[in-house]
């Protein structure tokens, strides 16, 4: 179970399932760009031409998103915040190999 | 950022005609000198032979994997589709129930610990989707072909985040939404980009007293 990453709880509902909310910090974001070696790109290419899923991309946007949220709670915690609350994703591709995943909420303190 | 990719490809190309010229030069001077100008040449030839190599497999390579792609795509895809419906109906049946929900879940009070929950797909039409899409956008109507990819991707994608939901121990998933963002930018207009679309699925994972 994960619910607490570094010590900051995060979901994406309004308010915390449970909590109470005591304080809210402003917004809190954190991006990333990452991308692929030129093999993978590669195989990807040829795996599109059959179709179905491309597993290496799969991969990608959940490593960078893994990276994005955790630059989030880095930005949280640096703000002395305990809790991030409505948490939304935004994904846009630069070029076909390499995607920027954008993850933002609200700091808030609760107890 | 429009400049500096415009500069970005100046740049490279200059990089390249450089490399041309030289290589060139070398291979000029190939002859004349004569103990250690071969491997010299090699050695600069190499990326444009590499590449050429690549050229040559990819012609070969390409419409074999067309071929098996007109032919078994379609049933892969519908595959998917199935197996990721008997995936739910077989977890619904040991939880007991459906975990998703799209509402907020402030109905309930008795909620002990929450935290993000997230799944994710990339899937792409195969090439001969990708070419009776394009008849079909000529006629106009429903493009099938691209429906059947993204809604068995998006299936595959839920009955993820189910069992992500399950493997971190949350009894139920709330405020779930679901996004699709294109993985081929709209800038690029070479035809060689991967055609596919992103899907992402994430919600509030909570746990009861």
């Amino acid at each position: 179970m994960q619910q607490v990453v570094n010590g900051i709880l995060v979901v994406n509902t309004e308010t915390i399932p449970g909590k109470v909310i005591t304080e809210t910090m402003g917004v809190v974001s954190g991006s990333t760009v990452r991308a692929k070696n030129v093999g993978k790109d590669i195989f990807a290419g040829l795996k599109n031409i059959v179709g179905g899923e491309l597993t290496q991309y799969t991969e990608l946007l959940q490593e960078s998103r893994n990276e994005a949220v955790g630059r989030m709670v880095a930005d949280a915690m640096s703000i002395g915040a305990t809790a991030v609350v409505n948490v939304r994703f935004a994904t846009s591709a630069i070029t076909a190999g390499a995607a920027e995943l954008f993850a933002y909420g609200t700091a808030v303190k609760y107890e | 950022m429009k400049t500096s990719v415009a500069n970005f490809r100046s740049f490279s190309i200059l990089v390249i005609m450089a490399f041309v010229t030289f290589s060139l030069n070398v291979v000029a001077q190939g002859g004349a000198v004569e103990d250690e100008g071969f491997p010299l040449v090699l050695i600069f030839l190499l990326p444009f032979i590499l590449l050429s190599l690549f050229g040559v497999v990819w012609m070969i390579l390409w419409p074999a994997m067309f071929v098996w792609g007109a032919v078994f795509s379609g049933a892969k895809v519908e595959r998917m589709h199935e197996e990721a419906n008997q995936r739910r109906d077989s977890l619904s049946k040991r939880m007991g129930r459906e975990i998703l929900n799209s509402i907020d879940g402030g109905y309930r009070t008795d909620v002990s610990s929450a935290g993000l929950v997230h799944a994710n797909g990339v899937f792409g039409p195969s090439h001969w989707h990708l070419m009776i899409g394009f008849v079909n956008n000529l006629i106009g109507g429903s493009v099938t072909v691209f429906q059947q990819v993204i809604s068995a991707g998006r299936a595959e994608v839920m009955q993820r985040l189910r069992e992500q939901a399950e493997e971190d121990g949350w009894d139920e998933v709330i405020n779930v939404r679901i996004d699709t963002a294109s993985m081929t930018p709209q800038s690029s207009n070479t035809r060689n980009t991967v055609r596919g679309v992103e899907i992402f699925a994430y919600g509030t994972g909570i746990k009861y007293e």
